[in-house]
């Protein structure tokens, strides 16, 4: 990102551990943002809430500087639960498997971050 | 649309390289000449110029047709990403075939080298691309999902680079036209994204390319049989398929039916290889191959310059490089010479079908931005007999 250009975030935005998104009132679809209507087909659309959890659709490390991103960071699209699809930054910076079930664990100035699923009832 | 046979008459390309002192306009002015050459044309017989260039400057086109005679021409600038010179080519078939223009220029034309100081920094009014979307990882998901759908080993990728790269040996105008790599070289090289290393990603280059669209009418020309133009749809999760998949398949199913044609009928095709695993997913969709078997036909050879389809005979965007806006025309020249019989040591043999492919992609959850699928026909008459492409025309 160029430094002297500042432009509103189009980032998906992240509260407490989930994507503020929207879902149509007419077809089902769902996005990433809070969007009056429906990308797909122009419907009335709810705000509603997805993640943390999901799966990997596939990740990959990168070895250039990107931004702020010293290299290697790791990328992933991740099919949040019910919801859509969001790119991540996956920490630890190891590529996962497609299917491997991820959770939203936070924000890394303004990239939404997931991490490996933790069950911390089975490890209690 | 297509009331009458459209032809490409002419071609011309600037060489392909690292050429930021030159200023960007003589690059365009170098293949637009040689186009208009190879047409036998004067300017006073264009009638519209369609001028793609992704992140040229405004004005780039009035100030590039200014200086070959061409000022006052309506001029039309697309920006299509990776396909905005192939879409340029498109719509000068398109408005030919209409007859609402008769003989159009299409231009593409880029300077990578003063706009970036390395790879191309992501939009960041786009929301992947401000979440660090480099376009080698773009490729890298889809590469990654690839290998981890068809249970395929990283280096059924790097195979494509080293045909590509041998072809690209054999092109003088092409950006890395030096001793080819071996598999090892290419999968040793520096790490990029996921499985794509250094090798594996053309290179960031600057150049112009131009066609010359008319109602086919000479023994030279080459036929536009169809040509496909489709801007992707929605990709998000409910898209088994990678990014753009759908779109070059759709695209090529629209050329083939037009043209009457199946892939089994193409003798040789250029297909967008920026990076290697962009190759076999291409050449799946366009349906070369079963879903899956792509990776297998640039290791196998079905795909190399003396296989039975050729891909990239130019050495493709791997090697050719790959100026954003000019890569669809060079890839269209290519094309040209290679059905003409007019290209030298890449030539491929009894060449009379080609195959264009260009996608492009940068807008998030848009499954390509657009892509172009067109299918030539080579002149009936003789081949030519010569053997370079940088001779006057007869």
């Amino acid at each position: 990102v160029a430094e002297t250009i500042e432009v509103s975030d189009p980032r998906p935005m992240v509260s407490e551990l989930q994507v503020l998104g929207s879902i149509c009132e007419n077809c089902g679809q769902t996005s990433a943002w809070r969007r009056p209507r429906c990308e797909r087909c122009l419907g009335g659309t709810a705000p509603t809430r997805f993640g943390p959890g999901g799966i990997v659709w596939s990740s990959a490390t990168v070895h250039l500087r990107v931004g702020h991103r010293p290299p290697p960071f790791t990328l992933a699209y991740v099919d949040l639960d019910g919801g859509p699809r969001v790119l991540a930054r996956l920490q630890p910076d190891v590529e996962l498997a497609c299917g491997i079930r991820v959770q939203i664990v936070g924000t890394d100035e303004g990239d939404v971050v997931v991490s490996p699923f933790q069950d911390d009832e089975a490890s209690l | 649309v297509n009331q009458s046979r459209v032809g490409i008459s002419g071609v011309g390309t600037s060489d392909f390289g690292r050429f930021p002192d030159d200023r960007v306009e003589a690059l365009a002015w170098t293949a637009v000449t040689e186009a208009m050459d190879d047409a036998g044309l004067e300017p006073g017989d264009i009638d519209a110029a369609f001028v793609g260039s992704v992140f040229g400057a405004p004005g780039i086109a009035n100030r590039v047709l200014a200086g070959v005679g061409l000022a006052g021409v309506p001029t039309y600038r697309i920006e299509a990403a990776c396909a905005s010179g192939t879409v340029a080519l498109h719509e000068a078939y398109t408005a030919v075939a209409s007859g609402r223009y008769q003989r159009v220029l299409a231009v593409g034309i880029e300077q990578l080298s003063t706009q970036f100081a390395g790879p191309i920094v992501p939009e960041a009014t786009d929301p992947e691309g401000r979440a660090g979307l480099a376009l080698p990882a773009l490729y890298a998901l889809q590469a990654n999902r690839y290998l981890d759908t068809w249970a395929v080993e990283p280096e059924m990728l790097a195979h494509v680079a080293v045909k590509n790269k041998a072809n690209g040996a054999l092109n003088p105008r092409a950006h890395l036209s030096g001793r080819p790599p071996t598999l090892e070289e290419v999968l040793d090289s520096r790490p990029i994204a996921g499985p794509l290393t250094l090798l594996q990603c053309c290179p960031m280059s600057d150049g112009a390319a131009a066609a010359v669209v008319a109602p086919l009418r000479g023994r030279r020309d080459v036929e536009i049989l169809s040509s496909a133009f489709v801007s992707g749809g929605l990709w998000n999760s409910s898209n088994a398929d990678p990014w753009g998949l759908g779109s070059v398949r759709a695209a090529a199913q629209r050329a083939f039916a037009e043209a009457g044609l199946t892939p089994g009928d193409v003798h040789v095709l250029e297909v967008h290889d920026a990076f290697t695993i962009g190759e076999i997913l291409t050449l799946e969709a366009i349906g070369l191959c079963a879903p899956g078997d792509g990776a297998t036909l640039a290791a196998t050879g079905q795909t190399s310059l003396a296989g039975p389809q050729p891909v990239n005979p130019s050495g493709g965007l791997l090697s050719r490089g790959h100026p954003l806006g000019a890569t669809g025309l060079a890839q269209t020249a290519e094309l040209v010479w290679q059905l003409r019989g007019v290209a030298g040591e890449r030539q491929v043999d009894g060449a009379h079908i080609g195959l264009l492919e260009t996608m492009g992609g940068g807008a998030a959850g848009v499954d390509g931005n657009a892509c172009v699928v067109a299918l030539l026909r080579g002149p009936t008459a003789v081949p030519e007999s010569s053997a370079a492409h940088r001779e006057e025309p007869a």
